[in-house]
């Protein structure tokens, strides 16, 4: 009996070790070789193999650019947000005065199960972007740049109007950043009157209030609708997930099909920054989004086998925000004198020397773009460089007293600047550190608290608890995106059907606690909001002396200190594929699915 | 009525009173949490470069799913729904139930943390035994020192360890998920391979850090046993040595089959560190997920399971004492 025992533990053991073995070789060679894309999805941690192959829920298995399909891709542009890849839509027309969109459709272009790529799916799918709170296809009243009509034209071409009451540059980019999905597998997820449904939210009364509720209640059901296969129009089609990966096939019937080069791609899952800097060092990726690294990290990260890192713009800038509501931050020469004492240099080395480059001034504009917006103006601009003496000059201008070394308020009361920043945020806190290390060094007390997560500092700092903390601005490349973070609700106003309102400081979320008016050297008095409010259904050239405005005022108030402009980081590898996009490409904020689908990307030979 | 049957309807009755209290402190504390979790999400997607609208339009479905009316109402509504197992509708799962998103990880749990517990407790227990036997010399000591360090390292610093050790240094063992994804899922040898190798790290690390606990327990009752006044009658008498080791190892044994069945009980919710490090999606992940993104329904469904499962860990252990061991089952006899 013993010796069956152990005979069958051993057998077991046996098993299990032919069992690993084979997992580690074996079927793998099946993933078509070279042909196996491996990738990570930066913004979103964590796959569920239970969620539908559904674009429209946050854990769906629809992966952007791979089976997700738009009708086309936005450009990474400096300036202009209308600029696309082709998606779905082969081409488009813009109207000079923005006021519609014409969509011609790929013509060779059909589903994973065969059945053509139609203007009836573009059409379900606005329906549906219409449920989910989408910027085109808002239902709230007086949104800016909602669409007014949908028009099939031909099997191939939509035409979709704006509603020009309260019109938006940014209405084509709305139109074409719109999710495809099949209308002979989503049509049940609108009931059959809803295009009247629609027309009757448009209204004013208890009707459409009704009739935008029931639209917004949809929106609930079809994220949660589940097809019972993955039908996909892009270059790849889901075949099967679990908690830790997700295996994509290639979809034969995509209209680029042949310059597509993966077989198979491979989705892994992640829970931590840690794991995929795991990756990227062994080598296993061949793409991965922007991962913020500390610099010994991303030194590993080089060294791996084929590592190829590749950096363009990213319209996102942090800067040190102040609660002028508080004082002293509600004297200027008090944010300016610790705008001169911050060497930004040495922040940024310290802090984020690969994700960032020093701000060049604060302009609340990223300096790439800012170089297109300003022109000449940029240079003329003050840079707050680094000067101690100048920082002394504005603290006495601001009444502060130096004792001991130490600067004190005007009534001599000690003065203590506090920085908070979420926990796990390694590069804010380590610039919030340093910063803290130069005002200390020059005399200004300053402490830094570490703020249990993301989720409760945001709460806490909309709430005006803090002195200072960091937060994004210059979202571009929209004119009103760059400015809304400074001269938006975080200021005080709110675009309410096309309507500025501003709140008192401190009060209806104006947590930074910025002034409705502000007398700006060289401007004279500006209402910032309102100006922001312009640069929504302003062109090119009506946007411009409006940004230069605003850049003087943010300049000159300094409602933020502007640390760093955040750089794109995409690492790839070239063991497996080749083709990456240039340094400052386009394509950068782009998922690399949309790389593969455009015929970039080739395996290596 | 049998004794067995009168202490488990007893039992029953003060668990299940039990796991609606927890529910409904949880309740409160989870409600309370502050943070804006949609907010968060959305700078999150803007500081990894997605556009504005983009980053709205992922984070604007969110609202629907979060919780409504009053904190009253709300406490209605979630005991209601928990006397139908319903207990709600996840923010980061939209659209899909507590109970299905529990369902998912529990297994990945289960699995990896039973295999430890058992591995764990087999080894410890033998080598307990080979400790306490040979106590004065040289092995006894070691096996007792390893204990000693095991149990003192913390779970998350011996992960971090492991992990370093056979995914980076002598990579292996993979660094996360729970199987490769090329081979089909199925009762195959490939995928059964990749199963294992995938859990080798949690479980063994798992084992590891339990191993400790369990061998240092049993050296400590073996030695109390070895003293006991039976023993010595049995060794007077005579009896073969391995008939007086079967009475030190069921009397010695007594005490870690009830904190085995209470460590049972922490299935659900004992490999948290070990889940995170190695990206094994289990529920400890999920719970720290959860908590982050202040899901509130995931967050209560997740403290309810590892509550219940405690509760029910408590009434097995009590009971399995009360079959296993005569003196309790006497002495209850005997009070009625």
């Amino acid at each position: 009996m013993k010796r069956l025992a152990a005979a069958a533990v051993l057998l077991s053991l046996a098993a299990v070790t032919a069992c690993s073995s084979g997992s580690t070789t074996g079927d793998k060679s099946a993933g078509g070789g070279g042909g196996l894309f491996t990738t990570i999805d930066v913004n979103r941690p964590g796959i569920d193999p239970n969620a539908p192959a559904n674009p429209y829920n946050p854990k769906g298995n629809s992966f952007l650019g791979y089976n997700a399909m738009k009708l086309a891709w936005i450009k990474n542009h400096m300036t202009d947000p209308n600029q696309f890849y082709p998606g779905i839509a082969e081409s488009w027309e813009i109207a000079p005065d923005n006021s519609s969109i014409t969509v011609k459709l790929q013509p060779d272009n059909k589903w994973s199960d065969g059945k053509p790529v139609t203007a009836e799916d573009v059409r379900l799918s606005i329906g549906i972007a219409y449920t989910q709170g989408s910027t085109a296809f808002a239902i709230t009243p007086g949104a800016a740049g909602a669409a007014a009509d949908v028009q099939v034209v031909d099997d191939k071409t939509v035409k979709v109007t704006q509603d020009m009451t309260n019109p938006s540059a940014k209405f084509a980019r709305g139109v074409l950043d719109t999710y495809v999905a099949p209308a002979h597998v989503w049509g049940s997820v609108l009931p059959a009157d809803f295009w009247d449904k629609l027309k009757a939210s448009r209204g004013t009364g208890a009707d459409a209030e009704k009739a935008r509720e029931e639209i917004t209640a949809l929106g609930q059901k079809i994220i949660a609708f589940a097809p019972p296969k993955d039908v996909s129009a892009g270059p790849f089609v889901l075949q099967r997930a679990n908690p830790g990966e997700a295996l994509l096939v290639k979809n034969k019937n995509f209209y680029n099909a042949a310059n597509v080069a993966p077989d198979q791609v491979k989705f892994l899952n992640y829970t931590g920054n840690e794991q995929i800097w795991n990756y990227l060092i062994s080598g296993k990726l061949d793409h991965a989004g922007f991962t913020a690294a500390p610099p010994d990290v991303m030194n590993k990260i080089k060294q791996a086998s084929g590592a190829n890192i590749i950096k363009g713009y990213s319209p996102v800038a942090v800067g040190l925000a102040f609660n002028q509501s508080k004082k002293p931050y509600d004297n200027v020469h008090v944010r300016r004198g610790l705008a001169y004492l911050i060497d930004r240099e040495q922040v940024v080395k310290v802090a984020s020397p690969e994700g960032g480059t020093p701000a060049v001034t604060t302009s609340g504009i990223h300096q790439k773009p800012a170089q297109e917006w300003l022109g000449a103006e940029l240079g003329a601009l003050e840079p707050y460089k680094h000067d101690v003496a100048k920082a002394e000059e504005e603290f006495k201008a601001a009444g502060l007293q130096k004792k001991d070394g130490k600067w004190t308020l005007a009534d001599g009361t000690p003065w203590k600047l506090t920085m908070h920043a979420p926990s796990g945020f390694s590069d804010w806190i380590s610039a919030q550190e340093n910063i803290k290390g130069q005002l200390t060094e020059n005399g200004v007390d300053a402490e830094v608290v570490t703020v249990a997560d993301y989720p409760l500092y945001l709460e806490e700092i909309a709430a005006g608890k803090y002195d200072a903390g960091f937060w994004l601005i210059a979202l571009g490349p929209a004119p009103y995106d760059i400015y809304q973070r400074l001269y938006g609700a975080s200021n005080g106003w709110t675009n309410v059907a096309g309507k500025i309102q501003h709140a008192a400081p401190g009060k209806g979320g104006n947590w930074m606690g910025g002034a409705e008016e502000i007398d700006v050297e060289g401007v004279g008095k500006v209402n910032p909001g309102e100006l922001t409010g312009k640069l929504n259904a302003a062109d090119a050239e009506a946007a411009k002396p409006i940004m230069l405005q605003l850049a003087k005022t943010a300049n000159r108030d300094l409602p933020v200190i502007q640390l760093w402009d955040y750089v794109n980081t995409q690492f790839t590898n070239t063991g497996r594929f080749t083709g990456w996009p240039e340094q400052d490409s386009d394509l950068l904020r782009l998922p690399a699915g949309v790389w593969i689908q455009l015929g970039m990307v080739k395996k290596t030979s | 009525m049998t004794v067995i049957a009168r202490r488990l309807a007893g039992h029953l009755a003060r668990g299940i009173a039990m796991v609606l209290v927890v529910a409904t402190i949880s309740f409160f504390i989870i409600r309370n949490i502050p943070g804006d979790p949609i907010a968060a999400r959305y700078q999150k997607l803007l500081e990894q470069g997605m556009s504005p609208e983009a980053a709205e339009r992922a984070t604007a479905v969110m609202y629907g799913f979060l919780p409504s009316g009053t904190l009253g109402e709300q406490y209605a509504d979630y005991m209601t729904g928990l006397f139908r197992f319903d207990l709600g509708v996840s923010v980061t799962n939209p659209g899909t139930p507590v109970t299905a998103v529990l369902g998912e990880a529990a297994k990945w749990t289960v699995l990896p943390v039973l295999a430890g517990t058992l591995l764990s407790f087999l080894v410890g227990v033998i080598m307990g035994v080979y400790a306490a036997v040979k106590r004065s010399g040289v092995l006894g000591d070691l096996l007792a020192i390893s204990g000693s360090l095991l149990h003192g390292v913390p779970q998350y610093v011996l992960a971090l360890l492991m992990g370093a050790i056979f995914t980076t240094l002598i990579p292996i063992l993979p660094q996360g998920g729970t199987a490769d994804i090329l081979f089909e899922p199925g009762f195959n040898a490939g995928y059964i391979g990749s199963l294992i190798e995938h859990a080798t790290l949690p479980v063994v690390t798992y084992a590891l850090a339990s191993y400790g606990g369990w061998i240092l327990a049993m050296k400590s009752s073996v030695v109390t046993v070895l003293g006991d006044d039976f023993i010595l009658a049995a060794e007077l008498r005579g009896m073969k040595r391995s008939i007086i080791f079967r009475y030190v190892a069921r009397n010695a044994i007594l005490p870690l089959f009830t904190i085995l069945a209470l460590s049972l009980g922490l299935l659900f919710g004992g490999a948290i560190f070990i889940e995170k490090i190695f990206n094994y999606p289990g529920l400890g992940f999920l719970l720290i997920e959860s908590v982050v993104n202040r899901d509130y329904a995931l967050m209560g469904g997740a403290f309810l399971l590892i509550t219940a499962a405690i509760v029910v860990a408590n009434i097995l252990a009590d009971l399995f004492y009360t079959v296993i061991d005569p003196r309790v089952r006497s002495g209850e006899e005997a009070a009625t």
